[in-house]
């Protein structure tokens, strides 16, 4: 009976382990590993070429926070990055939602329309908007004589972050409108109905239902795009490699050629390790400010 | 009348933005047709008379069907591999319901906070080691890795769902745990399976990072997003080449999103909302 007993168990053990081990594997040499081994190496030097890199101890993260000036010109550069993508992304994001949740005419055209900046990848949409600043702009002035468009705007250091911005924003704008009307679509219309018997104006209807109904929504979208707008790295590579000189150069970026081109692979692990912190930080503070004012309806 | 006549002129506002937003892909479709001449006089005006001649240039220097095969074969088996690796998975940690296998869950998902980036100095060290590098099939493979975590999580949530007699039933009929779980369980998940794909599907076909580290150099084993990259680096100034180039690249994903547009949007909100 006791033998019977041990051999389900072990059956059993047996099954869990086939179904869960092939995906703790992958997950483990692909993610985990590799993130331990990034912040053992944040303690040493190493080019890459050496057989054993060499503990140096905090030496890397002293070395960002005293004596590296591009660090620095990435961190501020980053996060003032991640406050206007995240601030233009999700208001117009959110206005589009609301327009296209009406009862407003080819609704359905209009959503995909919106939409179709999202399916092209990143590093085609810098370059799509690099031609668009060079040649496009080149025309538009020689067309309406409107000064802006002669301006360099890929060239100019404080333009150039404008130019990431708009770019960033336009291509994300699709994929939270979605969520934004997904969201939207939940509020049940009887509230909003009531509140209009009641006499509440369209913005207070807004404000003050509306709105809070659709946190969960918000709550997902400022997540999703504090967490993209602080690893940006694609756009960036293909519009302006970080240039002029380093002023659009994000942290994601500057691990990026820390790395791989000056192969400092320890001081590059140093910052990456750094940046899962500032990550992490930023979300956690966020989803843990949002969570808690959620409300049903 | 006066309400409609409102709702008429928000549409008419609304198309105009949507012209607007979308003229950089118009400009982008309208130069790809030109001659280089004609685009650098004016990028805006329409081509006198449509020339292709800038598609067969472009498809032949990109070398555009072995560039498609290459990245539809990194991004089939990455996203093959995700969808039976975080199915199994999932399915199991969400019926069992002990510390083990919370713990498992936890493993599994926890990494859905450690940003690409974070990681890949070491990751491209480890895909040396394990042979992985300059290879599509191991390109394919590193992607199951950093798929499954969010995969896993959707499917653990949607398993819940389904009803445990399911199990019992195909457990009674005598089919072994594996055979009962693709028979029975996972055509039941299919809603989630369509997310899945749709999510990891877009990503790996238009992600250009995890490329640029592991194939790097390795001209047979390009993907569309390495080599448009490249190509663009090399005809800065055939820019009729370059809008030709983009259209190609293009041209899948936006085929893909029209066959799927209805899963790709249901997908898209499940992945955020669930994450």
């Amino acid at each position: 009976m006791k033998s019977e007993n041990l051999k389900r168990h072990l059956r059993s053990t047996l099954e869990f382990a086939g179904f869960t081990v092939p995906a703790v594997i992958v997950i483990f040499a692909f993610v985990e590993l590799p993130f331990l081994m990034s912040v053992l190496y944040s303690f040493t030097k190493w080019n890459g070429l050496d057989k054993v890199p060499v503990f140096i101890g905090f030496a890397n993260y002293m070395e960002i926070f005293t004596n590296d000036p591009n660090m620095m010109q990435a961190l501020g550069f980053t996060l003032l990055f991640t406050v206007f993508m995240v601030f233009f992304t999700n208001v117009i994001a959110m206005l589009l939602a609301v327009a296209l949740d009406s009862k407003v005419r080819g609704k359905n055209v209009l959503r995909a329309a919106f939409y179709v900046p999202n399916i092209i990848s990143m590093i085609i949409i810098g370059y799509i908007w690099r031609f668009i600043f060079s040649k496009g702009f080149d025309s538009f002035y020689a067309l309406t004589k409107i000064p802006a468009f002669q301006l360099s705007w890929l060239g100019d250091a404080k333009l150039s972050f404008v130019s990431v911005v708009i770019v960033s924003v336009w291509q994300a704008i699709g994929f939270y409108m979605v969520i934004y009307i997904a969201g939207l679509q939940t509020v049940p219309k009887d509230i909003i109905e009531a509140a209009m018997i009641d006499g509440a104006r369209s913005s207070t209807r807004f404000f003050r239902i509306t709105m809070p109904l659709i946190l969960p929504s918000i709550t997902v979208c400022l997540f999703y795009s504090l967490s993209s707008a602080l690893k940006t790295f694609d756009v960036i590579f293909s519009l302006t490699f970080g240039g002029p000189g380093t002023a659009t150069t994000s942290i994601a970026l500057d691990i990026y050629k820390t790395a791989f081109s000056d192969s400092r692979f320890g001081y590059g692990s140093a910052k990456s390790v750094l940046l899962f912190f500032l990550i992490l930080l930023v979300t956690v503070f966020q989803l843990s400010l949002f969570k808690k004012r959620e409300v049903e309806a | 009348m006066k309400r409609s006549l409102a709702w008429g002129a928000l549409s008419v506002a609304l198309f105009l933005v949507a012209i607007i937003y979308l003229y950089p892909l118009i400009l982008v479709v309208i130069n790809s047709l030109k001659t280089f001449t004609e685009i650098m006089t004016d990028v805006t005006a329409l081509p006198t008379a449509p020339d292709f001649q800038n598609f067969v240039n472009a498809f032949r220097l990109l070398e555009y069907p072995s560039l498609c095969l290459n990245t539809l074969i990194a991004t089939a088996i990455g996203t093959i591999g995700v969808v039976l690796l975080s199915s199994m998975a999932g399915y199991r940690l969400s019926r069992t319901k002990t510390r083990a296998s919370w713990f498992v869950f936890i493993i599994c998902v926890a990494p859905m906070m450690i940003p690409f980036q974070s990681f890949m100095i070491a990751l491209v060290k480890i895909a040396k080691i394990l042979h992985l590098t300059g290879s599509v099939y191991g390109l394919g493979v590193i992607y199951w890795g950093l798929g499954v975590p969010l995969s896993l999580f959707m499917y653990h949530g949607f398993v819940k769902s389904v009803p445990t007699e399911l199990d019992d039933c195909a457990r009674i009929d005598g089919c072994s745990p594996l055979r009962a779980f693709f028979q029975v369980i996972f055509p039941l998940l299919q809603p989630v399976t369509m997310s899945v794909i749709v999510i990891n599907a877009m990503w790996m076909w238009n992600d250009f990072l995890l490329p640029l580290l592991v194939l790097s150099g390795e001209k047979k084993a390009m993907t569309l997003q390495l080599a448009a990259y490249n190509f663009f680096g090399q005809y800065k100034i055939e820019w009729n080449y370059a809008m030709a180039g983009v259209l190609l690249t293009v041209t899948p994903a936006i085929i893909f999103y029209i066959a799927l547009q209805k899963h790709i949007i249901k997908g898209m909100t499940a992945g955020a909302v669930k994450a």
